[in-house]
């Protein structure tokens, strides 16, 4: 049932956003201008970086994406179907990747990157949300409708307040479709060539198991009753872990079919969640708040870089540790002994995504772009 | 020449005797009238005012002159860097030295108070996001008490207020103080005086405050105009130079003390005149328009030299004082005022150019050379029928005239066919040279920083400083938004503004760009806990709303109908300039968006490329216009095709030859250096006239070119000679003047008066011959 209502959505769906694409033909718009080629693409504003087998991948503003060939130190800009603001990339194969941005875009390679075509934009996850909720609106409806009277009371308050809250969902979905797609995607995982989770402002959650041909809402698989950001994933093997504003913090142990909420360190934003080549899951967030666990997200333990800027972004480095990466330039190599080496890029940009090369070069990329760095050998100690 | 003294005993045309009869009367008057112009000229104002250096009928400037209430807060601002010579700025004595020059410059009148800006004063924040939200405050701790704990309480402030690269240098070696300036007195309603701005900040703040440890560094608009003030006073003291060179000359040519001087009192007082004219007229002076009195005064000089030559020549023959001036005005006042008449024809086709210097200048030369008429046709043989030549000058006269000079000799020989066609082939030489070198010939200023200034001006290195040290261009080309009222920051808009700032960013030549677009993208990412990846437009109009919340003042104007996109380039090089026109152009032929226009352009890059388009297209209508001009005069003159050549084709080899000069020496073609092409050839072409007079009167006596030649020389050809070099001389002071663009000025104009002298000398003679043989006559 609710598999025949995603394809009819899915073909509304089609059939609405051809429409909205030709009402576009007349003014400009973000979502269907194609990227600009830029000669100076690298120095936009980039916010992720994922790497596959053959070359490095990074997003940005205006729709940019360039990539590195690993063995090259020039960067080539991607033909981009979209110039929205991109926040996040990740590939399930060499060949095989998403990226996804502001005004609800999701953009799907087949050739590692260099090409890109536009699988969902925001207009269409509007209309998403509009079938979802009446579907659910409907459903909940029988189901008042169905009950008797030996039914308890408590399972009517239930339904009625699923029911209200259902309407008043739908209400916001269709005021969106005036208003236009203001939700931003902040996060993408691939899990394989068919499974793919995005997150996004205000608790959206979507998952596609064909490869992105069709989309399901999952914002109510999780937790979520305020609609907090959603702003980062994690996949080690069949475990997910997302977590966003406020301290959210879900765990996945089907692959993203059930989903469970952890107890969280902080009751701050967290940017981004990695699990190490140890197993060990790390959380990091706002105003350098950085978390670790040795079991599986049961207990954490708090790490200071000894000042309060917000890190954004965590890596495995190659000779064990991890690397970590925020505003203010700063950077960061926690060893494998626990040790702490702090650096900062001099520019102070704010770096949102961070890659290291086989040579041990980082690559940042953030406010001013694509940046580079030395691997920071030693430095400021701080606590742990 | 016994022959003439018959003649002698005419009354002479009506004009002569209108002025030889009534001697007395007409000093009176001169005298009288002179005074009065005096006490005029005393009051002419230096002007230099930005409305005037620039085309204001072109479209660009009319759009900036649409919004230039609303943009005013953006360009007028004074940047004062403060620097420690010694290190780090944050030490005890440094910052109580910030502070004290923050405060003085707090009490300057045209100071805008409220949006001063320095590390000192309250305006100046840090903020940071943390859980609960924004915490901030001023970057001078409360608890400020110059101790280490302040200082480092200091430097971990500014890291967070992101002033680095703005009000702190990007090396923590020296900081920065931004003033804005209120362009009029809110409460007398007077305009700012740039003069006595610039002065204040020199007194009160650069001589008061720099020491060994502490350097100040000014850079600004108001900063320029008021050094270009400073520097034009000082070019007043070259006219002084001039004046002197000339009198030594002059008498090195008559070696009479008494008519030395009546020329150059007749001269003089062509100047009082003509700047007592430019003020009665309510016209000022400015620093373009200065040349023009050095001009009046080396025209002035000239035409008296020939009066006194003539004047001495008459002596010689035995008339008496009254007689010989007599004479002397019946022989020169013909071609004198066909010259004068050329010349003034020459200035007035500057009046094509639509810069109004451009046609102040024009205006002013054209008066100064309509006064010089009255001066030294008039003035003069009225002065010199009283004064006479001394015994000296006579006798030095007659001997002059009867020995062959060495330099007129060789000059003699180029009417001969081996010396004419060896000069025509240099000529050819050179002007091929000047063909090649002139295809490098740019448009617009070529140099770094203030281009009215050398770059080694202190204003240049100064704002090499800050340009070195702080993240800030200052070649700004700005593009204005405009929408309906209240639509600047609707989404659409915005978006489009984004793509385009996208678009000019990877445009050849700019650094970077910025506009509220920027203040709705770092809203955006400030807002969501300083999470880049927010860093973007929303369409909801509530979010981008309190995203520009912050907007700083001239980013939009007050009822939100204009957005200023501010393009910061690497240069304002002309190829720079039009790059980024074309850029735009082409934006706004790619998307049309309704509601939205686009504009060019102000900021000083964007008046200078509307400027170098009308100089461009100015340029070879002026060029046309004036060589028009001049061919006319020369036909109704002598009504031939091939004298029209003979005195036209050496002033076109100046003219190529000046631009290969030009491009050699790295003279763009500009405000300044546009009118020196057209003076020149307006001047230039006098020399033609006075020895071609002199050829076609020999010629039409059926005398052999060579004789007629050297009968033109010995007449008018040594005047010439000595013309050229009292107009270069005139101009040539003007190469030391500390303003660059009067500096490219004096070197152009000294190289045309020098070389058209020659062209005339040499190259009339050798065309002549040249036609001579190719056709049976030569008129």
């Amino acid at each position: 049932m609710v598999r025949a209502t995603v394809c009819a959505s899915a073909a509304l769906l089609l059939s609405l956003s051809a429409t909205a694409q030709d009402a576009q033909v007349k003014d400009y718009d973000v979502i269907y201008a194609p990227a600009m080629t830029a000669p100076k693409a690298t120095q936009a504003v980039l916010t992720d970086i994922a790497a596959t087998e053959e070359r490095w991948v990074a997003v940005g503003d205006y729709g940019v994406i360039v990539t590195r060939e690993k063995a090259s130190q020039e960067w080539q800009q991607a033909e981009v179907p979209t110039s929205v603001f991109l926040t996040s990339v990740d590939f399930a194969t060499t060949n095989i990747g998403w990226a996804v941005g502001h005004h609800g875009v999701v953009l799907n390679t087949t050739d590692g990157g260099l090409t890109w075509t536009r699988q969902l934009d925001g207009f269409g996850y509007i209309d998403l949300q509009v079938a979802y909720y009446e579907e659910k609106v409907a459903t909940l409806e029988a189901q008042l409708d169905a009950l008797t009277e030996d039914d308890d009371a408590a399972t009517e308050d239930d339904l009625t307040f699923a029911l209200d809250d259902a309407l008043f969902q739908l209400d916001n979905a269709n005021f969106a479709k005036e208003e236009g797609p203001t939700k931003p995607f902040l996060d993408v995982v691939a899990l394989s060539a068919d499974e793919v989770f995005v997150s996004g402002a205000y608790g959206a959650l979507l998952y596609s198991n064909d490869g992105g041909a069709s989309w399901t809402i999952r914002d109510q698989a999780i937790e979520n009753p305020d609609g907090y950001h959603l702003n980062a994933f994690e996949a080690a093997g069949d475990t997910l872990y997302l977590t966003g504003e406020a301290g959210q913090l879900f765990r996945s142990l089907d692959r993203g079919a059930s989903w469970e909420t952890l107890d969280s360190p902080y009751y701050g934003s967290l940017f981004d969640v990695h699990v190490d080549a140890e197993q060990r899951l790390w959380l990091v967030g706002l105003r350098g708040n950085i978390f670790v666990s040795d079991d599986q997200g049961a207990s954490f333990s708090a790490i200071s870089l000894g000042d309060a800027v917000n890190i954004n972004s965590v890596i495995n480095a190659p000779t064990g540790g991890v690397y970590l990466a925020g505003n203010a330039g700063v950077v960061a190599f926690i060893d494998a002994a626990g040790q702490l080496h702090k650096d900062s890029h001099p520019s102070g940009a704010a770096v949102s995504a961070i890659a290291v090369t086989d040579a041990g070069e980082l690559i940042l990329v953030g406010q001013r772009g694509v940046l580079s760095l030395a691997q920071p050998q030693s430095g400021q100690k701080g606590e742990q | 020449m016994s022959q003439q003294i018959p003649q002698t005993m005419d009354k002479g045309v009506f004009l002569e005797r209108l002025i030889f009869k009534f001697r007395p009367f007409w000093v009176l008057l001169f005298v009288i009238v002179t005074g009065f112009l005096a006490w005029q000229a005393s009051q002419v104002r230096p002007e230099a005012s930005l409305a005037k250096m620039i085309p204001t009928n072109h479209e660009f400037i009319q759009n900036y002159f649409d919004y230039r209430d609303d943009l005013a807060s953006l360009g007028n601002v004074v940047r004062i860097a403060v620097e420690n010579t010694e290190g780090s700025i944050f030490t005890a004595e440094f910052q109580k030295t910030l502070q004290e020059i923050t405060d003085e410059v707090h009490a300057i009148p045209g100071v805008d108070r409220a949006r001063l800006k320095s590390i000192w004063t309250p305006n100046v924040r840090w903020s940071e996001v943390t859980e609960e939200g924004f915490v901030g405050g001023p970057v001078i701790p409360d608890s400020w008490d110059a101790s280490q704990a302040s200082l480092d309480q200091l430097r971990a402030n500014v890291l967070r207020s992101g002033e680095v690269g703005n009000l702190v240098a990007n090396n923590f070696q020296s900081a920065l103080i931004y003033v804005p300036l209120i362009e009029t007195n809110p409460e007398t309603g007077a305009a700012l005086d740039y003069k006595s701005f610039s002065e204040e900040l020199e007194t009160r703040i650069r001589d008061k405050y720099q020491s060994d440890t502490v350097k100040v560094h000014i850079t600004g608009f108001a900063k320029v105009i008021g050094d270009l003030i400073d520097g034009a006073m000082q070019v007043g003291t070259f006219f002084l130079l001039a004046i002197i060179i000339t009198l030594v000359m002059l008498f090195a040519y008559s070696r009479c003390w008494r008519s030395s001087f009546a020329v150059l009192l007749c001269s003089i007082i062509a100047v009082v005149w003509q700047l007592g004219i430019i003020n009665l007229i309510g016209s000022g002076i400015n620093p373009y328009s200065m040349l023009v009195p050095f001009l009046v005064f080396a025209i002035g000089v000239s035409h008296g030299v020939q009066i006194i030559n003539a004047m001495s020549a008459n002596r010689v023959e035995g008339h008496d004082k009254v007689m010989s001036a007599r004479l002397a005005f019946r022989a020169l006042y013909v071609a004198g005022l066909t010259a004068l008449i050329s010349d003034a024809i020459g200035f007035t086709t500057l009046m094509v150019i639509d810069i109004a210097v451009i046609q102040d200048l024009a205006i002013a030369a054209s008066i100064g050379v309509a006064v010089v008429v009255l001066t030294n046709l008039g003035l003069l043989p009225i002065l010199m029928s009283y004064t006479g030549i001394s015994e000296r000058g006579r006798k030095y006269s007659e001997k002059v005239r009867n020995q062959d000079h060495p330099v007129l000799t060789m000059f003699e020989r180029f009417s001969e066919p081996k010396w004419a066609y060896s000069a025509l082939v240099v000529a050819l030489v050179g002007l091929s040279w000047g063909l090649w070198q002139g295809q490098n010939m740019k448009i617009g200023d070529l140099d770094a920083g203030a281009p009215e200034l050398r770059p080694d001006s202190r204003y240049n290195l100064d704002n090499k400083f800050i340009v070195d040290n702080y993240s800030s261009s200052t070649d700004i080309f700005v593009v204005m938004a405009a929408t309906e009222p209240s639509q600047c920051i609707a989404y659409d808009n915005l978006e489009v503004m984004d793509r385009f700032s996208w678009h000019m960013q990877n445009t050849p030549g700019v650094q970077d760009v910025k506009s509220v677009v920027y203040v709705a993208k770092m809203g955006g990412y400030g807002l969501n806990e300083g999470n880049l990846k927010w860093f973007s437009l929303n369409r909801n109009q509530y979010v981008l709303n309190a995203n520009t919340n912050r907007t700083p003042p001239g980013l939009i104007n007050p009822d939100c109908s204009m957005a200023p996109i501010i393009i910061y380039l690497n240069d304002h090089k002309a190829e720079t300039l039009k790059t980024v026109v074309n850029a735009v152009d082409s934006f706004n032929a790619e998307f049309q968006q309704e509601g939205l226009d686009l504009l060019m352009a102000a900021g000083n890059s964007g008046i200078e490329a509307a400027t170098n388009s009308v100089i461009e297209k100015a340029q070879y209508k002026m060029l046309l216009w004036v060589y028009g001009v001049v061919i006319v005069l020369v036909f109704i003159t002598f009504r031939s095709l091939r004298t029209v050549a003979c005195i036209v084709l050496p002033l076109a080899l100046t003219t190529i030859m000046s631009q290969g000069l030009m491009a050699m020496l790295g003279i763009g073609v500009k405000v300044a250096t546009l009118p020196v092409i057209a003076l020149g050839v307006g001047i230039g072409v006098d020399y033609g006239i006075y020895i071609y007079a002199k050829i076609k009167e020999g010629l039409d006596r059926g005398m052999h070119l060579n004789e007629c030649y050297k009968y033109a020389l010995d007449n008018t050809g040594k005047a010439v000679g000595f013309t050229g070099l009292t107009l270069a001389i005139g101009v040539a002071t003007w190469i030391f003047s500390p303003i660059k663009f009067q500096a490219d000025m004096g070197i152009l104009l000294t190289f045309m008066f020098l070389w058209n002298m020659l062209g005339a000398l040499i190259l009339i003679p050798a065309l002549a011959r040249m036609f001579a043989r190719f056709g049976k006559r030569i008129h």
